[in-house]
């Protein structure tokens, strides 16, 4: 079976089983539609996992996740070495995926927390929240504004104008 | 409100009472039972009356629809078959560590069983492309350096160049020559060893050719 979520990450609040009083003789509605999914749903599709598991549960293959060397930069590049600002430009374009998928963790994290804590998400989720906004405002400065044509040397032209700014205000 | 309902009663005595309208002229008028009649209810065998039901045609819109649920079917049925059974019977890869001292294949990195089948069989791995994408800028930016010879440098002097020739052709390039000269020279190494029809093709002695004006009518 695939893996459940970090728990640490994505904490679930304390379960409080409810001590029973019955005050009517009516049978437990609750009751009588979990017991309903159970046996139309969850039953039925869990043996057929069971199944197709058993199947399956000699040959396994494997699967991994790639690693990539570091190559030079774009700034560690000679003017001229076309076959160097290429490695640059890849290795930048992975680095953008990779940072993509990092703001995104981060968002998922932050409606997580909301969904959560309910109307008192702003006090009860401060740490979530000081990270997406620092995450997210370090993203914005850094790929914000490239577009879809975005490039290694794009992002070069505006960390040097960033540089700039920073250098006239100060 | 009695009044009313007397009214009532009396109005409806005398509708069906009226001599204008009178439907049977029997002897059960005054009472309230209907009228037995010799017509018996049909009961058909078959599915009822057989009506001819005049609407317009509907043959082009049901050969359409027919045809197009033939179709799709007719290449959905396998593919939905064989994905199932390489979902059942193959079965999607687990997510591993790469052990150590190992390169997984290229087709490894891949989680379906069909997607990898599809880069083992068809496709080139990521590295392979990755290097020949280098190799052509490799060779375009050959190409566009030495078209910048032309205008300032003379080609001789290229250490590249340099060290595909013998030591007497070495010191023969290094004073003067011009690109033309060196294409020359390149061409001769090519129709001496080099491969393809181009240069391989035998052709007359250039010295035959008659140079001279009005050799040739076009002239």
């Amino acid at each position: 079976m695939p893996k459940d979520h970090d728990k640490d990450v994505y904490p679930e609040p304390p379960s409080r089983t409810p001590v029973e009083d019955r005050q009517s003789s009516l049978p437990n509605p609750a009751l009588i539609l979990s017991k309903l999914f159970y046996y139309s749903v969850d039953l039925p599709v869990t043996t057929f996992r069971d199944i197709v598991e058993g199947i399956q549960s000699g040959k396994k293959s494997h699967y991994y996740h790639q690693k990539f060397r570091r190559v030079p930069e774009l700034t560690q590049c000679q003017e001229g070495d076309y076959v160097c600002y290429y490695e640059a430009e890849m290795q930048w374009r992975r680095d953008y995926k990779v940072d993509q998928e990092i703001v995104k963790v981060i968002q998922e994290r932050l409606r997580a927390c909301q969904q959560r804590e309910g109307p008192s998400y702003s006090q009860n989720c401060y740490k979530e929240l000081q990270q997406f906004e620092q995450v997210s405002k370090a993203f914005q400065s850094r790929y914000g504004d490239l577009g879809a044509y975005a490039s290694a040397r794009k992002c070069l032209m505006k960390q040097k104008e960033r540089m700039m700014a920073e250098q006239q205000q100060a | 409100m009695v009044g009313m309902s007397l009214l009532r009663t009396a109005a409806a005595f005398t509708a069906r009472l009226n001599p204008l309208k009178r439907t049977c002229q029997s002897s059960n008028l005054l009472s309230r039972t209907v009228a037995r009649s010799e017509q018996v209810v049909v009961r058909y065998g078959s599915h009822g009356k057989r009506m001819f039901i005049i609407k317009p045609t509907d043959f082009y819109d049901r050969r359409f629809l027919h045809l197009l649920k033939y179709y799709i079917l007719l290449a959905g049925i396998p593919v939905a078959a064989l994905v199932t059974f390489v979902n059942i019977f193959i079965g999607e890869s687990e997510l591993a560590e790469i052990p150590e001292g190992y390169e997984p294949e290229h087709w490894e990195y891949y989680k379906h069983p069909i997607t990898r089948w599809i880069a083992r069989t068809f496709y080139d791995s990521p590295v392979k492309d990755y290097e020949k994408m280098m190799a052509l800028i490799q060779m375009e930016a050959e190409k566009a350096e030495m078209s910048q010879w032309d205008s300032h440098m003379p080609p001789g002097f290229h250490p590249k160049y340099l060290k595909l020739c013998s030591e007497d052709e070495q010191s023969f390039y290094r004073f003067g020559t011009t690109w033309g000269q060196l294409q020359l020279e390149v061409r001769r190494h090519m129709r001496e060893k080099g491969d393809g029809p181009w240069f391989q093709i035998q052709t007359l002695d250039k010295n035959l050719i008659d140079h001279s004006p009005k050799s040739s009518p076009d002239n």
